[in-house]
């Protein structure tokens, strides 16, 4: 006996496994206080310390342990730290232990051991596959108010965090010629291969340790141990410089054109990630060749009882024994269809293990088998079965045995080594649409049609042998390493024997005893398969989404397989006839943060900053996000508490003496070349070949099916040189326009075209006083009197001692107005300056909701007008469209359609009501109408206080719209309960003459 | 009035000169901002590429690359941006006085629209550059594949960015929108932190 | 998926933008009679099973509009052309 020696881990075993016990890290499960070491997981530490039942199962609440070594484990699922860093349904046999570790079990109240809610189990009859869809159908309002609050409070996996992760994670990108998905025999062997033949390969391995069933199996490699040789090969491997090891990293996705996800977690071993690195980095492989040698996934026989604590996998027990030193039990029975039976056993017995007996489906039982039953002192029970697992929430006490002829016999034990066989780990090559194809022999899935690029090696090929593992694997990375242009390595191939396998599919006992689960995380029975087929569903597809087989967090690694021969066995055909559940991404859970990387809370998306920006932050100014621009919306002065009173301020003093605006953020493109003016005059719906140098013109961008692009002045700056400005939220839309029109409809024209909108800092001047202001800021000897530089002006001048800018007289306020642009190096120090030069005449600053107050007030349409729905004639500028050229937009806007006078065209509005407010959205309707879909007639888009007019004003658009100036209508917004009667007008409220414009 | 303007970098008072990161010996990587530059675009006029090459040629010693390279001349280098699109890139010749220049060497063989306040240039530079920028970066900086005068034209973590390699470092010049450099700042000193990254102040 | 741009090399999907069928061509009248081939051209569109020719934009890299040849069942790119001809 090894097992129970000086130590506070009384089932680790004395000595082996890959360990470091000079490093015990102490830990906390629920209440227990704990001791493991390093090299362990979560679970071989619970094991070790004979921790057996690690949580409730999430819809019976039955009591659950631990079922396997790797991320296929579907019981033991946790809760990983606390607080902010609480992670729900962590599989304690992926969680690396370090020191102060706390888990916690979920899915019980109030404690593990006495969870009230397993009452759940005693309506089992009524929980069935179905239960929601027969039971929940009726009254509806039941689902939020009742079911659905009382199913998630006895069901649920584990509880999320509260609070915001505390933890960064990031996003990387690499690329290799190899990547190899998984650190086994097979991708060791093929990581060596490609590498050796000076191939560029990334290794990816989930586990923390390389090598897979390497270190889980007492097995040798050539002359050496099987963990003696994983760990040479890793260090050969680390010392090769175009080689990249990447542990504790699961390959979770398959792209097109060899692209790769990954997760690799770099922190999650540790309490807190180190400083300055991040919990998890979510990777992107772009590789030219792959080698999957992902291994296989054991599969349990199903049988009653199946779920309790000490029924393991026959795989994992060995796993436990071998790599962790850790004894899953003291008293075991073996329970196999396959030749994993005599391996299993004999492992039990050399860790001192009583082996009961070996229970072997087959009739013929090999002598492999035999002899290791025999040398293990086991009773060996041929073409047996386990009945039913007996036991309480502690685990397994018993397994009730039935031999050949039918005959029962107990047998005390507290573990119970199951194998099924091996289900080849192929998700990875389907999730480019191929389907897996079933192969009978195997009694498994194997890999259908491959990703371009990919080949699969070893177990993942269903090639289960370590001899195959290893020769397969190095053949595969040496054939993706040649493909690739490199010599084969003179490297020999590790050699190993090929263990047999003698599977004799045997999927689950029929005359069973109590519940036997297909899947254990959500609770699927064979009964309820059954019950399925009973109400229809014959396939894997139907079945899955009928009982939930195979839904849960692990998708169903270890029990999709049993489900579908269960399916195939209750509709009496072959198990290729049922099919297979589709694989897609992740193959494993992957945090939300890691998707999201570095761009979470303010760095969401990038923000762009105009040139005003720190000038605006040091005055207090609100900024609004506009696109990805941040902009000043307005800026408050002492003593305003109202958004609406620091707007009318800056609208009154704009239009009463002069108002500064930042107006960088408008998309500018130089557009240039001999045909310049002919390009223009195609992509706009009116004309600019005609417009002289030194001027600018409003223009209007149609789309070819006839509707609004978008609008902009642009300026005629050089024969040659035109300089456009779009809206702030269309720039990058209209320079993929402007793009595709002249590479691909025109791309004959001489002219060439590029972004400057970063290039120029430019302010809007406005209001009576801006020439002043203005003229102040020139350097001397520039005429900007309205004879000199009249409204549409346009050029070049020197600004504040000599920088090179330019000035423009446009309005969007309708006021006298200036934009003066300068390279946004300067931007900085002009809004300063004009700031310091304007302070005489009273300056406001004023930000974009001023900016669309007095829009409205001048009837202009922006963004809420220019809403991808809405015509030229809509707008009320038909009369642009010019009839003497094409232009894109031309024919499709002519159109009847579009022209209809019936159309919702632009209107202005006013509250019948002085005082009534105006809400955007409203719909019109006629005045003595009732508010119906029948009567809508248009809809208010744009709505603004007029602090000149004293009342609120709107812009939108309605039916015969300009025939109506006068006509009282409702704006009804029954979402707001706001109901106000309006007069049609003018959609300029201010100076229609545009008389200010011009002084 | 006639104070002068005075002219702000793109990361004034953001790119803060000192060690941060991890550790604090030999940082991972240097970040510069390069300020003063000239950087214009210059784009081929229609028919007149091989008249352009031989423009640049004699006028700056230099060579229009065909691809995504960067070909440093005598004080102007030119770095592949697109079919028939490079930008122009100067230390000497900063502050506008590039694009005045090429306005005037290269009339009528290609069009010229300076670009020199538009993008914030930074040199980031060190054992560790490649790893940084692997974080956002999504095009292989292999050496094999990427040698100094490599350049591509990109995205970096939603932005776009263009870059050439300056050395074996390896050094590389990173080009972004201006608008977008305090947020392209926040990555990359992000990115960076891991390996340890010292600022060095701004120069051309 | 990965595009192979004809200036920049293969870049990957998050530099691109799709924009749609390239085997439309825009009509050159625009007398009445044609208004069946602008509404072929602007609105009608094959949606073969197989190579498909696609405009994308290398809107993050070069600014090149592209025809790109892609079986639409596979995503398997078949050929990248710059649909502005060589510069
Ligand atoms: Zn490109």
């Amino acid at each position: 006996m090894t097992i129970g020696t000086p130590t506070d881990q009384p089932s680790r075993l004395a000595f082996g496994g890959l360990i470091d016990r000079r490093l015990p890290l102490r830990f906390r499960f629920d209440d227990l206080e704990l001791t493991g070491y390093a090299g362990d997981t979560l679970a071989s530490a619970l094991i070790a310390n004979d921790v057996k039942l690690v949580g409730r199962s999430f819809k019976y609440h039955r009591p659950r342990g631990i079922l396997t070594a790797g991320s296929e484990e579907p019981n033991a699922l946790v809760e990983l730290r606390a607080g902010p860093r609480r992670e729900p349904n962590t599989r304690a046999t992926t969680i690396e232990l370090y020191d102060g570790l706390a888990a916690d079990s979920q899915n019980r109240w109030p404690s593990l051991r006495h969870d009230l809610l397993a009452v759940n189990q005693l309506a089992a009859p009524f929980l069935g596959a179905g239960f929601y869809y027969k039971t929940f159908m009726w009254p509806a309002a039941f689902w939020e108010k009742v079911y659905e609050p009382a199913i998630r409070r006895a069901a649920g996996l584990g509880r999320a965090a509260t609070a915001a992760d505390p933890d960064p994670y990031e996003k990387a990108f690499a690329f290799c010629d190899v990547l190899v998905i998984g650190g086994g025999p097979a991708g060791l062997a093929a990581a060596l291969a490609a590498g050796r033949a000076g191939a560029r390969v990334i290794l990816c391995d989930e586990d923390f340790l390389a090598g897979g069933r390497l270190n889980a199996e007492r097995r040798g490699v050539g002359d050496k141990p099987a963990y003696a040789w994983a760990a040479e090969a890793v260090a050969e491997l680390a010392a090769m410089p175009d080689v990249t090891l990447m542990p504790r990293t699961t390959v979770y996705g398959v792209y097109d054109g060899g692209t790769y996800a990954a997760i690799e977690r770099v922190g999650d071993h540790l309490p807190v990630p180190a400083p300055h690195t991040p919990r998890q980095r979510n990777w992107k492989i772009v590789a030219k060749r792959t080698v999957l040698a992902a291994g296989a996934i054991e599969r349990p026989i199903v049988f009653g009882g199946n779920d309790r604590p000490g029924v393991m996998l026959a795989g994992a027990v060995r796993t436990y024994l071998n790599r962790f030193a850790a004894a899953p039990g003291r008293r075991a029975v073996v329970f196999a269809n396959n030749d994993e039976a005599a391996a299993t056993t004999a492992d039990l017995a050399a860790a001192g293990v009583v082996v009961a007996a070996v229970v072997d489906t087959r009739r013929d039982v090999p002598a492999a088998t035999r002899e290791a039953a025999k040398a293990a002192g086991a009773l060996l029970v041929a073409e047996g079965r386990i009945v039913e697992a007996k036991g309480g929430r502690r685990g397994v006490r018993s397994a009730l045995i039935r031999n050949r002829d039918g005959r029962d016999m107990h047998l005390a034990c507290d573990l119970i080594a199951v194998s099924g066989g091996w289900s080849p780990t192929i998700q990875l090559t389907s999730h480019l649409g191929a389907k897996p194809m079933w192969d009978e022999a195997r009694a498994a899935q194997l890999p259908g049609a491959l990703p371009p690029g990919m080949a699969v090696a070893g177990a993942a090929a269903g090639d289960f042998g370590l001899g195959s593992c290893l020769a397969e694997g190095h053949a595969a990375g040496a054939d993706a390493a040649e493909a690739l242009g490199h010599d084969r390595s003179s490297g020999a191939a590790p050699v190993a024997d090929d263990e047999p396998a003698g599977l004799a599919p045997y999927w689950h006992v029929k005359d069973s005893a109590g519940k036997a689960f297909v899947d254990f995380q959500n609770d699927v029975s064979v009964s309820d398969v059954a019950l399925a087929v009973r109400d229809g569903f014959r396939i894997a597809e139907h079945l899955k989404r009928y009982t939930t087989l195979g839904m849960a967090t692990d998708q169903g690694k270890t029990g999709n397989t049993a489900g579908m021969a269960v399916l195939a066995e209750a509709t009496a055909r072959p198990v290729a006839e049922v099919g297979m559940t589709t694989f897609r991404p992740p193959y494993v859970p992957v945090a939300i943060g890691a998707f999201a990387g570095h761009h979470r809370g303010k760095a969401f998306r990038p923000t762009r900053l105009a040139p005003s920006h720190a000038w605006a932050a040091e005055r207090g100014a609100v900024f609004v996000e506009t696109g990805n621009w941040l902009r000043a919306q307005w800026y408050p002065e002492a003593g305003e508490t109202d958004w609406l009173e620091s707007v009318t301020r800056e609208v009154k003093g704009t239009r009463e003496r002069v108002g500064v605006c930042d107006v960088s953020t408008l998309g500018k493109i130089d557009v240039q070349g001999p045909d310049a003016g002919t390009f223009l005059d195609r992509v706009y719906a009116n004309t600019f070949s005609t417009l002289p140098v030194g001027k600018a013109r409003y223009g209007l961008m149609l789309r070819e099916d006839g509707f609004v692009l978008d609008d902009g002045t642009t300026a005629r700056l050089g024969e040659e040189h035109y300089f456009m400005t779009t809206t702030t939220a269309n720039a990058v839309k209209v320079m993929q326009h402007l793009e595709y029109c002249h590479q691909v409809i025109w791309p004959d024209l001489d002219v060439q075209m590029v972004s400057v909108t970063e290039q120029w800092a430019q302010y809007a001047i406005a209001g009576p006083k801006a020439r002043a202001v203005v003229a102040a800021l020139l350097d001397p000897s520039q005429d900007v009197s309205n004879e000199a530089f009249p409204y549409l002006a346009a050029g070049p001048v020197t600004v504040c001692g000599g920088v090179a800018g330019r000035l423009y007289r446009l309005s969007f306020s309708g006021e006298l107005a200036y934009e003066i642009g300068v390279p946004a190096r300067y931007g900085d120090a002009l809004i300063r300056a004009i700031m310091t030069a304007g302070a005489p005449h009273g300056i406001v600053p004023y930000g974009t909701e001023a900016l669309g107050v007095m829009r409205i007030e001048k009837g202009h349409p922006a963004g809420n007008e220019l809403n991808g729905q809405t015509t030229a004639h809509d707008l009320g500028f038909g009369k642009l469209l010019s009839k003497k050229k094409d232009f894109i937009g031309r024919f499709m806007a002519a159109r009847p359609a579009l022209t209809d006078p019936g159309r919702t065209t632009l209107v202005g509005v006013k509250p019948v009501e002085p005082g009534a407010r105006l809400r955007g959205g409203a719909h019109f309707v006629p005045r003595d109408a009732t508010v119906s879909s029948e009567n809508d007639q248009g809809y208010l888009t744009s709505v603004a206080f007029s602090p000149e007019l004293g009342h609120w004003i709107g812009l939108g658009f309605l039916a015969n719209g300009p025939e109506r100036y006068g006509e009282v209508i409702r704006a009804a917004d029954p979402l707001r309960s706001a109901d106000v009667m309006v007069e049609v007008c003018a959609p300029c409220f201010i100076d229609p003459e545009g008389a200010r414009l011009r002084v | 009035m006639s104070e002068t303007l005075t002219a702000r970098p793109a990361l004034a008072g953001i790119a803060l000169p000192g060690r941060h990161g991890t550790g604090n010996g030999a940082p991972g990587v240097t970040l510069r901002e390069r300020t003063d530059l000239g950087v214009v675009a210059v784009m081929a006029r229609k028919g007149q590429g091989e008249a352009l090459r031989m423009a640049v040629a004699s006028a700056y010693r230099a060579t229009l690359p065909d691809t995504a390279r960067y070909l440093a001349g005598q004080t102007v280098g030119f770095v592949g941006t697109g079919p028939g699109q490079w930008l122009a890139v100067s230390a000497s010749l900063g502050g506008g006085a590039l694009a005045v220049d090429l306005t005037a060497k290269l009339a009528g063989l290609a069009s010229v629209s300076d670009q020199g306040d538009g993008r914030a240039v930074i040199r980031i530079a060190g054992p560790r550059a490649r790893d940084v920028l692997a974080k956002g970066l999504p095009i292989d900086l292999h050496p094999s594949v990427f040698a100094p005068g490599s350049a591509a034209t990109s995205i970096i973590s939603l932005m776009g960015v263009t870059l050439w390699q300056v050395d074996e470092t390896p050094a590389y010049d990173l080009v972004v929108f201006r608008s977008l450099a305090v947020s392209f700042w926040s990555w990359l000193t992000d990115s960076a932190a891991e390996y340890g990254y010292e600022v060095v102040p701004a120069t051309n | 998926m990965r595009i192979r741009c004809p200036y920049c090399g293969e870049r990957g999907l998050e530099e691109f933008t799709y924009r749609g069928d390239a085997t439309v061509t825009r009509p050159e009248t625009l007398d009445q009679t044609a208004e069946a081939a602008w509404v072929d051209y602007v609105y009608l569109r094959d949606n073969p099973a197989g190579p498909h020719r696609e405009h994308w934009y290398h809107g993050a890299g070069c600014h090149a509009w592209l025809v790109v040849t892609r079986d639409v069942r596979t995503h398997e790119i078949l050929g990248v052309e710059l649909a502005g001809g060589p510069a």
